[in-house]
């Protein structure tokens, strides 16, 4: 096997310097806007030596970006030795990084839109390590061939090793064309996906701030009065221009999630999972099954309602996802009874029915009990101070209550051999499937009060991320809770 | 009932506790203090004088006498060959687990103070969450340092 060593592609430089102007287009921009456009190139002018400064600055900036780039594109080499990825790059301070490959936790292709531009992926490679939630080696940009060299020479490396066990490695004919694929969005799965998930939110926020953002535009006196004239005509056309906002809202949200889940396709591979998305940016993420930590589903209560779940790996490393929450949506959307299914197929050891050992019936008043310390505060402060509306906060005894019984029919957990599966609830009933081995700690609570009913929380940590992922019984029967903690000890 | 953990927690460790708890209502006192000057100068309303005693009578008494007082009485650990066993809390009793297996490193640390009692807090790190067993008389904790990174040296299973 060749040690040859690979480099980045040529775009890389300009990617990369693209990336660090951008990270400076917004200070710059606070700074012009704050100074309200007062730039003058004349230098008797009193805002002479403030424009020469900021662009001055600006410039070199931009100037150091663009050698930055260059350098890390011509510094940065790779390549493969030892069933290790290897890096090496830096110009005065030179940084090598060796990477085994079976210490991989996920691998994730993206291409940017710069990227398809010229047939090229970015690669990031991500290990337990990871810290600062920073993918441990990025590959800027390379060509797609390139990037499948590196999956090729973890293969590679993978049956190497295997090759004294296996007599007869099948290898040499035509490998993986029949790639089964698990799960494929469907469009009816986008459309609900794109209804019910807060996104619709963030859309209608989006529109908010955008008419916001003209506020100076819009004469409000003029606006107010016409709308007064406008109630006048009739609630019904109100109503109308009300649907009419949600109806773009929705839109937008239905095109944004089109866009980003296009085409959502997860396979699996040589033990591992392969999942695709993406219209305009493509993204694959690859995680090798046994590094899965935990598996979760979700279900807001409007998707319980319908049958829909989501379900999230939790795995050790990132997922390349810049923002936002850090887990894997492995299903970002699926009938219950699909999932359930596919997740049978591809983890076949656990058990996907479980039947729960519910919290009893005693410990329902402290689901909600405790609400009432930030709760009565409220309903005092606002029935005083906006007397005859604020009695309406009353109304939130009921619904906490309501809740809390919710959540307490929720919880329940369940052990058998070797996994836990808990089952809880704050808004979203979330159960959560995992082994004995990969749960880091345990860890139970009682309060004084909890105490004196026999009841006691629960909580498992997995790794997840950067900081892991808890699950959180609350108020269990304590035998149950110290039978949980038992297993756990051996 | 599961049996609590069997150590406690150097009786030094509640002193220092209590060291803890003076010195921030000497820091309390102090802002009571110029609180008070300003009332005085500026006339202020006179509740403000009660306020800042009362804030500093309290803080004497929880955070120096009843707060170390339970937490020390509630601290214990137990390190046995397959787990280490944590109890901790002032309101909420707390029970942690850790696997020898899952421990990744521990560390011990000593401030000024820690120092002057010759006390230390030791760490463990799992992957996902970090426990600190506070002031172990600091021989205590470089033993169990080193204990636990022995026990712990079996493990098989990485994350």
């Amino acid at each position: 096997m060749s040690n040859e060593v690979y480099r980045l592609h040529p775009v890389s430089a300009i990617i990369s310097s693209v990336k660090a102007l951008k990270s400076m287009i917004l200070p710059v921009a606070i700074i012009i806007i704050s100074n309200g456009f007062n730039f003058s190139l004349n230098f008797r002018s009193e805002h002479f030596f403030e424009t020469v400064l900021l662009f001055g600055v600006w410039g070199v900036g931009a100037v150091l970006a663009l050698v930055g780039g260059i350098v890390k594109w011509r510094t940065f080499v790779y390549w493969f030795e030892d069933g290790e990825l290897r890096v090496k790059y830096g110009l005065f301070v030179k940084k090598k990084r060796y990477i085994p490959f079976e210490r991989i936790q996920s691998l994730n292709y993206h291409e940017g839109i710069f990227h398809r531009i010229f047939g090229l992926v970015k690669v990031q490679v991500e290990t337990a390590g990871n810290k600062g939630g920073k993918p441990e080696v990025e590959l800027t940009a390379i060509q797609k061939i390139a990037a499948d060299v590196i999956e090729e020479e973890m293969r590679r490396a993978k049956t190497q090793i295997a090759q004294p066990l296996d007599v007869e490695p099948a290898h040499g004919q035509i490998e993986e064309v029949m790639v089964p694929i698990i799960y494929r969005m469907s469009m009816r799965d986008l459309l609900v996906l794109a209804t019910t998930s807060g996104g619709i939110g963030v859309v209608l926020s989006g529109v908010a701030a955008v008419i916001s953002q003209f506020s100076d535009i819009i004469p409000y006196e003029e606006v107010f009065h016409e709308v007064a004239d406008f109630v006048k005509v009739g609630a019904f056309l109100v109503a109308l221009m009300v649907m009419f906002v949600l109806i773009i809202a929705w839109l937008l949200s239905v095109v944004i999630t089109l866009v980003n889940y296009h085409d959502y396709t997860v396979r699996i591979e040589d033990e591992k999972l392969m999942i695709t998305k993406g219209l305009l940016e493509k993204k694959r993420i690859t995680l090798p099954l046994n590094r899965i930590q935990a598996i979760r589903i979700v279900e807001n209560p409007l998707r319980q309602i319908f049958g829909f779940a989501t379900v999230v790996v939790e795995s050790a490393g990132g997922n390349g996802e810049k923002g936002g929450d850090k887990k894997i949506a492995l299903f970002p959307l699926i009938k219950k009874q699909d999932c359930l299914q596919t997740l049978e197929q591809l983890f076949p050891e656990m058990n996907w029915h479980p039947e729960f050992i519910k919290a009893p019936k005693r410990a329902r008043p402290f689901f909600y009990r405790i609400d009432f310390f930030w709760l009565v505060p409220i309903i005092g402060a606002s029935s005083y101070f906006l007397y005859p509306y604020g009695l309406l906060a009353f109304l939130l005894i009921p619904l906490i209550i309501f809740l809390g019984i919710w959540q307490h029919r929720t919880a329940g957990y369940m052990i058998e051999g070797k996994q836990l599966t808990m089952q809880y609830r704050v808004f979203s009933r979330v159960t959560m499937f995992m082994e004995k081995k990969r749960i880091q700690s345990m860890e139970s609570s009682q309060t004084y009060f909890q105490k004196r009913k026999q009841v006691m929380s629960i909580k498992a940590t997995v790794m997840s991320g950067m900081t892991g992922m808890t699950g959180n019984v609350p108020s269990l029967e304590q035998q149950d809770a110290e039978t949980i903690l038992t297993w756990y000890e051996h | 009932m599961r049996a609590e953990p069997i150590h406690q927690i150097s009786r030094k460790g509640l002193t220092v506790w209590r060291l803890y708890g003076v010195l921030q209502t000497l820091l309390l006192l102090v802002i009571a203090a110029l609180v008070c000057y300003g009332t005085y100068y500026y006339e202020w309303p006179s509740f403000i004088y009660f306020i800042a005693i009362a804030v500093v009578l309290l803080s004497a008494f929880f955070s120096a006498y009843l707060f170390p007082k339970i937490r020390w009485e509630r601290w214990r650990y137990e390190v046995r060959e397959h787990e280490i066993e944590v109890q901790h809390g002032l309101f909420v009793v707390k029970r942690t687990l850790i696997p020898m297996v899952r421990v990744q490193h521990v560390d011990t640390t000593q401030g000024p103070i820690l120092k002057r009692y010759s006390l230390g807090n030791i760490s463990i790190s799992t992957a996902a969450t970090v426990h600190t067993i506070p002031a172990l008389v600091m021989d205590e904790a470089d033993g169990l340092r080193a204990r636990i990174s022995e026990l712990a040296r079996v493990a098989e299973d990485d994350v």
